[in-house]
């Protein structure tokens, strides 16, 4: 089966600046499949050319069988869109922004008003369909944001940093459904920079860093690159200056990487734990008082570490 | 289609959720008009009203009055000096004549008098008093002046034998005077262009006119504001997202609007003709063609400005001022006629210069929907250049 | 210190104002736009002097007549005197001339058959009086005005004319009827008592008409002297608005809850706030008066009574804005509200055009508004006068705001002054 989505040398520039630098990657239908990178790196560049709102400067991309560049309406038919800010009329009622953006979609009729009805049963917002959406929480209007994008029976669904700013329970709430609608047969696309989010829900992950996609695979896939490495995650104290422990790391046999994080410092290493007690002693030598020491595996923060030399929250 | 009505719902749903937009869409307008159409029930006396303070209570003064009764352009009122300066301090009146003391034949006979015309600043009525007093004046002075002339002319041919005796001759030839001026025939025919039937200029029309054109230009221009309120909450993108096409949207929100502001005017206009007797709604399809074409281009106008602003703040700003400039010099505000020149020439790049004279023509000139077409014409050719350029800018957004 | 407070709060809500781009739009570019406006379309700065800016009406004329009184009257129309008023055109074809001014070339035609003259001047052959021929006046109804004045100076004309010929008949009559002359003699007495007339009465009649305005100063009236405080006074309300909203949208910011939460009482928030509106309101005010008077050489008047005259309007217009503030929730509401007072004030108070025109309950109703007392005030010290001129206004004008701020302080504080 053809994948439901081939990026093909994706180029999309602003002027002078170059967003996108030539990415290329397939989704395979009913997978989840996650863009993963920093603020600022170009995944909601990649989903605007993607959802048909900006031409490539170059480069194209194939949805459901059509062409990006050639075909728009077509495409726009086939994905669904939940957007990062909440893109609804925060005046009207649920069930009255559910009306309009049906319409957008050509719904109308009963058909408009049985899928209104399913979704709103989707979302678990049936009873407050009546009431204006500036008198809903966070979480709720970010439930109707989904909705809207599931109107009209989309096969690809895009969903660009659902989670930003919302409470945990939403959250959880949030990353459930996406599992949920998965599980019913919906391929999604989504756009996140915590890690933990790309780890729980993908089946295939792709870092984007500075416009370019710099890793692409299963996790398992991503993480072996990294090797068989641990991280050694050091908390230090508040006032403490981490440059000089990382400079006396970075001299220690066995250490990978050693990267100065807020009051962290990260130590990426093959086994961390023969490297604890050298590291202990190492920074017990130089004054540096270490709070407490977490172990991680190897992870997806450790793959971008890895690759960028840098954090992924930074 | 069903696309254009569904943006239309949902943009007059938005607005009209808020109970202050009933305000501006219905209330505003019609308490303006009221102002303007000259609410107090408007009388059938187009005269415009002044007050006269007759200090001198001499024949010579019961006769200006009497003249100036007759006048078919003024109406006066007597009154005490106290009264009519309190009440033109005021403002409660355009202009006050002050008739003083000495305002009688003899002073006249030994060399001639002033009178006071005290007048409100920025009233152009005040200016059209001034024209009927100095006609009034005219006449009355004339048969003094007749009368003198006579009587020093026999004075040359043969001098009178007493002083009572020339002021015989002196009266005799002031009453024959009157009795001339009375009877003197008409030597002025007037006719005014283009009517069968006279239609009397209405200033309150005119202005009534004036500020519909604003008020519908407003509103429409603040489409602009509507535009970046989509853009910032990221609503405009979501429709760009759906197979709904640019075309299809633009259409939807501004025929909607255009829509909506049309009816607001046929509320307008059918209070203004029902409630206040205003005559225009003599031509209905002529005034129907003038206002839609009106909204066109304002909307279209609105639509190109829309991509220019960033925020609904500026946009707002901008289309308060921008109409109320664009009203202004289309002669919405001040008649078009008293502009000079070069500025009156500059203006015909103005929509509503267009539709200024398009009502006017419907308003003074009684034209129907052939005379302005002209105008319909122009307006949709506004609509049709500010509507290109708003389409070819939001590509690029 | 308490003062200093309040100073700091209101100097921070000054300074953010004066950054926000669409909000100086309508603070002073459109006022400032307007005035000028006014200005261009009122002839000012055209250098006419005339102070209705009516110049160059032009007119058609069509002389059939042939003889002395058809040659005078186009005579009249091309003289010097008349010169900067009117633009005269000699037509020779009267249909021409009609069709001209319907489309609207003309303000007016004024076509003068042939036997003109005879009709006026009897010649010595004639018995029966002659039949009145009438000059035709061709107006354009789409100016009124223009045509108005025509017609005034023509009627003016006709009048003289109409005069001499009584004053030959008369002086006839009676000489005759006191046997002073003989019937022979009084065709020659006639015309030459007519033609003396005639001169005479170009000269000017005996009845002097002196134009005057209030206070009986003579009439050297500057349009913008009328436009200008109306538009600054329409969008100080603009103003004092966008300062009660600026209550709302900290409170949305959060700004306003860590104002609340620092060593700060809630009275000097908001006074901070309200001095905030009353400083930018003056600042608005200084900054329009000082820029027309720089740049359109605009006599305001009587500089410390101008100042205090903005004083008083601004603290009027500061109660209206705290009032709005008070009973309205959101920062939408408020900017749609602000803008429909902003509106009907500015038509109350006389700043599209003068109040005399409108009803007298109307003019009433518009003392409700800062704007009708500010107008009264500008206008009276634009004409020359000192302080005592602003004495009722100024007074007006503190009484307003007292009244309004003790509304709104009482309001607000039922209400809270940081809510959800």
């Amino acid at each position: 089966m053809p994948p439901i989505l081939e990026v093909r040398n994706l180029v999309k520039k602003y002027g002078d600046f170059t967003a996108v630098k030539g990415i290329s990657f397939d989704i395979k239908e009913g997978e989840i499949f996650s863009l993963l990178g920093p603020n600022g790196a170009g995944k909601t560049t990649t989903i605007s050319v993607l959802s048909t709102l900006f031409a490539p400067s170059s480069g194209d991309a194939v949805i459901c069988g059509h062409s990006v560049k050639d075909e728009p309406m077509a495409v726009k038919r086939c994905i669904g869109v939940v957007p990062q800010e909440l893109a609804l009329y925060e005046d009207l009622t649920a069930h009255e922004n559910l009306v309009f953006w049906g319409q957008m979609y050509g719904l109308t009729g009963r058909a408009l008003t049985s899928r209104i009805g399913e979704v709103l049963e989707q979302i678990g917002l049936q009873d407050k369909a009546k009431q204006r959406i500036k008198t809903y929480s966070g979480g709720m209007k970010r439930r109707v944001n989904i909705g809207v994008g599931l109107l009209h029976k989309p096969r690809l669904l895009f969903m660009d940093e659902p989670t930003v700013g919302i409470d945990p329970q939403s959250r959880r709430a949030i990353l459930d459904s996406v599992k949920e609608l998965n599980r019913q047969g919906m391929t999604v696309l989504y756009t996140t920079h915590y890690m933990e989010e790309a780890q729980e829900l993908s089946d295939r992950v792709g870092i984007i860093d500075h416009g370019e996609l710099i890793a692409l695979g299963t996790q398992s896939e991503l993480t072996r690159q990294v090797g068989q490495t641990d991280t050694l995650i050091l908390h230090i104290g508040e006032n403490e200056d981490p440059q000089p422990l990382v400079d006396a790391l970075k001299t220690l046999p066995g250490v990978l990487q050693a990267t100065p994080t807020d009051h962290e410092v990260s130590v990426v290493t093959a086994s961390a734990e023969e490297l604890l007690a050298p590291v202990v002693t190492r920074a017990d030598r130089l004054g540096v008082k270490i709070h407490s020491v977490d172990i991680r595996e190897p992870n997806l923060e450790a793959v971008f570490l890895h690759l960028t030399g840098r954090a992924l929250r930074d | 289609m069903n696309r254009i009505l569904a943006i239309f719902r949902k943009d007059t749903l938005l607005r009209f959720t808020s109970p202050i937009e009933w305000a501006f869409f219905l209330i505003l307008p019609i308490f303006f008009t009221f102002l303007l159409g000259g609410g107090t029930g408007s009388s059938s006396d187009q005269r415009i009203h002044f007050f006269v303070v007759d200090q001198a209570d001499s024949p010579l003064s019961a006769a200006l009055i009497t003249e100036l009764e007759r006048s078919s352009a003024v109406r006066p009122s007597v009154m005490s000096y106290e009264e009519a300066i309190s009440e033109f301090n005021e403002r409660q009146i355009s202009a006050v004549l002050i008739l003083p003391p000495r305002f009688t034949i003899e002073t006249l006979q030994a060399g001639g008098v002033e009178v006071e015309l005290r007048q409100q600043p920025n009233n152009v009525r005040a200016f059209a008093i001034q024209q009927g007093v100095n006609t009034a004046l005219t006449r009355v002075s004339s048969a003094v002046d007749i009368a003198a002339a006579s009587t020093s002319r026999a004075e040359l041919i043969t001098p009178f034998p007493s002083p009572d005796q020339k002021q015989a001759f002196f009266n005799a030839a002031l009453e024959d005077a009157y009795a001339q001026l009375k009877q003197a025939p008409q030597r002025l025919a007037e006719v005014s262009a283009g009517t069968e039937d006279k239609i009397q200029y209405d200033p309150n029309a005119n202005s009534a006119a004036g500020q519909m054109i604003t008020w519908v230009f407003i509103p429409l221009i603040g489409l602009s504001a509507m535009f970046a309120m989509e853009r910032q909450l990221g609503t405009l993108r979501r429709v760009l997202v759906t197979p709904t096409s640019k075309a299809t949207y633009l259409a939807g929100t501004v025929l909607g609007q255009v829509l909506t502001a049309v009816l607001q005017m046929v509320i307008l206009v059918g209070f203004g003709a029902l409630v206040l007797k205003l005559k225009w709604a003599n031509a209905p399809a002529a005034t129907a063609l003038i206002i839609v074409t009106s909204a066109l281009a304002a909307g279209a106008l609105g639509t190109m400005l829309g991509t220019f602003v960033k925020t609904e703040a500026q946009g707002n700003g901008l289309s308060i001022m921008i109409g109320m400039v664009m009203a202004m010099m289309g002669g919405c505000w001040y008649p078009i006629e008293l502009f000079p020149a070069v500025i009156r020439s500059a203006a015909q790049a103005l929509p509503t210069y267009w539709s200024m004279q398009g009502m006017l023509d419907i308003l003074v000139r009684g034209q129907g929907v052939r005379g302005v077409l002209l105008e319909s014409a122009l307006l949709l050719g506004f609509a049709l250049v500010f509507f290109i350029i708003g389409v070819a800018r939001f590509k690029y957004e | 210190m308490t003062t200093r407070k309040l100073f700091q709060i209101a100097l921070k809500d000054l300074r953010l104002i004066f950054r926000d781009r669409s909000a100086l739009v309508l603070m002073l570019l459109a006022p400032f736009l307007l005035t000028l406006g006014m200005g261009a379309i009122t002839g000012r700065f055209s250098g006419s002097d005339t102070n209705s800016g009516v110049s160059d009406i032009p007119v058609a004329l069509v002389n059939q007549d042939g003889a002395q009184l058809g040659d005078a009257l186009v005579e009249m129309f091309t003289s010097a005197d008349l010169d900067a008023l009117l633009a005269p055109a000699l037509l020779t074809d009267p249909a021409a001339a009609r069709a001209a001014v319907d489309n609207d070339e003309y303000a007016a035609a004024i076509l003068i058959p042939a036997g003109f003259t005879a009709s006026i001047i009897p010649s010595p052959a004639q018995s029966a009086p002659p039949h009145p021929v009438q000059v035709e006046f061709y107006a354009n109804p789409t100016r009124p005005t223009s045509a108005g004045i025509l017609k005034a100076i023509l009627e003016a004309f006709l009048g003289r004319v109409e005069v001499s010929r009584i004053a030959g008949q008369v002086t006839v009559s009676r000489l005759l009827e006191d046997g002073i002359i003989s019937a022979d003699q009084a065709v020659q007495v006639g015309m030459s008592a007519a033609e003396e007339m005639a001169q005479s009465t170009d000269a000017g009649s005996t009845i002097r008409l002196v134009t005057t305005m209030e206070g009986g100063g003579a009439v050297a009236f500057d349009i913008l002297a009328y436009m200008a405080p109306g538009m600054a006074l329409m969008f100080l309300m603009f103003t004092v608005t966008y300062g009660a909203r600026s209550l709302l949208v900290e409170n949305r910011q959060g700004t306003l809850a860590r104002m609340l939460i620092s060593p700060t009482t809630s009275t000097q928030v908001l006074g901070g706030k309200v001095l905030g509106i009353f400083l930018t309101a003056i600042t608005q005010l200084l900054i329009l008066i000082g820029g027309t008077s720089l740049l359109f050489r605009l006599q305001w008047g009587n500089p410390l009574a101008v100042v205090v005259l903005v004083l008083a309007a601004a603290f009027a217009a500061t109660g209206w804005g705290m009032i709005i503030a008070a009973f309205l929730k959101t920062p939408g509401q408020i900017a749609s509200v602000g803008s429909a007072v902003m509106l009907i004030f500015g038509l109350l108070g006389g700043s599209f055009f003068d109040i005399t025109m409108l009803p007298k309950w109307v003019q009433t109703l518009s003392k409700v508004s800062p704007n009708a007392w500010g107008m009264e005030g500008f206008l009276d010290l634009a004409r020359g006068g000192g302080m005592a001129v602003v004495r009722t206004p100024v007074i007006a004008l503190l009484i307003m705001g007292a009244l309004l701020f003790i509304a709104a302080s009482f309001w607000l504080s039922r209400r809270g002054l940081a809510r959800q």
